[in-house]
């Protein structure tokens, strides 16, 4: 609690005294990409879980029109052994308000995924970006409020537990309530001049979930940085950590994650 | 009568238009919404995808965008709107500087150039010659709250869905104001 009381007072006045952003490292915000584009992009999460492993997830980015947009991704990784393909992703985000005023917006959106992952479950925490087969629905609402961006989302997620990956003596969630508080802002440029100037924002978010089955909760923190170039580009860095409460056997609780994205506006017809 | 009157209005204009020479010249469009300027090359991306746009110059600290447009071919100021809803955004503001040519705004403020009706709400009977620039404040052209203000001080349904009847035919009508 008193983390997210200190958290909300430095969310609160730096946000008042810089530019706010929404390009969140760990989330989506509710806004979509422009119609018609593509986005490419290539994360690697680093994993420290006792031992470190990897996982480096393509994505490919596309919005249909001005609300609907969808990822697909694929997951690699190192941590059953062998660096190997384990897995895959669907999501969707149909953007449903939108309410944009001089210097405020608010936009809701819903989004859904279904993934897929060929791993042996080895923890209560559902991923479905990579560690499990699984559905997820849930809102996302993002604010921007003179120079102050929030976002907000809740989701429900459920596992397909198959009986093959079930490893005896591991607890096994079938379903998880997941919520993010998130806030970002502009750091670089002061004044822009062109689309080529480099900009830097940096990131905070809140991450948790909740096993309504038992009660287990965790929250972590995760700052990022990220950078901009030619308005195109996207570079991002952050780390995120566990704060409070705790779920057995946690993979992401102590991770730092590298993405590359690039944008192409206006290519689809 | 307000039909026979628009009929009689569009007949004359539509008689003496002469060969098509471009009428709006610049328009500056304030977006809202935009945070960064990766959605200001999206957003500018997707207006010059637009056939009659000619260039785009965004002042980025001010989230305007300057079009200028080619001379020959006619503006369609809802795909304005259109592309600049497509890119994630919304239209704060929009003048246009149109050039006038003995342009007759007749008593209830309507005028028609080139097909196109424009409904001044600050100007009536009277000729408008040279270049003005015009805010259209039509739904999704000026902010919805701006918009809920000025239909409530205009009371007109065709403000409210920027159609009207126009010599029999349901036209799109631009809501102006100089």
């Amino acid at each position: 609690m008193k983390y997210i009381l200190i958290t909300a007072v430095l969310l609160l006045t730096t946000g008042l005294y810089s530019q706010a952003q929404e390009l969140y490292v760990f989330t989506e915000p509710a806004s979509n990409m422009a119609a018609k584009s593509i986005g490419i992009r290539v994360t690697n999460e680093g994993i420290f879980n006792g031992m470190s492993m990897n996982r480096t997830i393509p994505e490919a980015m596309l919005s249909f029109n001005k609300n609907l947009m969808t990822h697909v991704q694929g997951f690699f990784s190192d941590m059953d052994g062998k660096y190997r393909l384990e897995g895959g992703s669907v999501y969707a985000k149909y953007r449903f308000l939108s309410v944009d005023g001089t210097q405020r917006h608010l936009r809701a959106a819903a989004f859904g995924r279904l993934s897929t992952s060929k791993r042996p479950v080895y923890t209560e925490d559902i991923n479905l970006e990579g560690d499990n087969s699984g559905v997820q629905g849930g809102i996302v609402v993002t604010q921007l409020l003179h120079k102050l961006a929030l976002s907000g989302t809740v989701a429900y997620n459920k596992a397909f537990v198959s009986d093959s990956r079930k490893l005896i003596g591991i607890p096994q969630a079938d379903q998880l309530v997941s919520y993010s508080l998130s806030s970002g802002y502009l750091v670089l440029p002061v004044i822009y001049k062109n689309y080529n100037q480099p900009n830097f924002n940096v990131y905070f978010e809140m991450l948790g979930k909740t096993n309504p089955d038992n009660g287990n909760t965790y929250l972590d923190f995760a700052p990022a940085i990220q950078a901009i170039i030619n308005s195109r580009t996207r570079i991002d860095l952050g780390y995120r950590f566990q704060v409070a409460g705790d779920m057995p056997g946690r993979y992401n609780k102590n991770m730092y994650l590298l993405r590359a994205e690039f944008n192409f506006f206006n290519v689809l017809k | 009568m307000k039909t026979f009157r628009y009929f009689i209005i569009f007949s004359a204009l539509f008689i003496s238009r002469i060969a098509f020479a471009q009428q709006i010249t610049k328009a500056e469009v304030q977006v809202n919404g935009l945070t960064c300027s990766m959605c200001s090359r999206a957003t500018e991306t997707s207006l010059k995808s637009l056939g009659f746009i000619a260039s785009v110059t965004p002042d980025l600290n001010r989230n305007v965008f300057v079009l200028s447009f080619k001379a020959d071919q006619p503006v369609d100021i809802d795909e304005i709107k259109d592309k600049i809803q497509d890119a994630g955004f919304s239209i704060g503001d929009l003048s246009a500087t149109m050039n006038f040519k003995n342009t007759a705004v007749d008593a209830e403020g309507i005028a028609q150039v080139d097909g196109n009706v424009y409904q001044f709400t600050n100007a009536k009977s009277k000729t408008l010659d040279g270049p003005v620039t015009a805010q259209v404040i039509d739904k999704d052209f000026i902010t919805s709250s701006a918009f809920k203000k000025k239909a409530a001080e205009l009371k007109s349904p065709a403000y409210l869905t920027g159609k009207g009847v126009v010599a029999g035919k349901e036209t799109r009508i631009f809501h102006l104001s100089i």
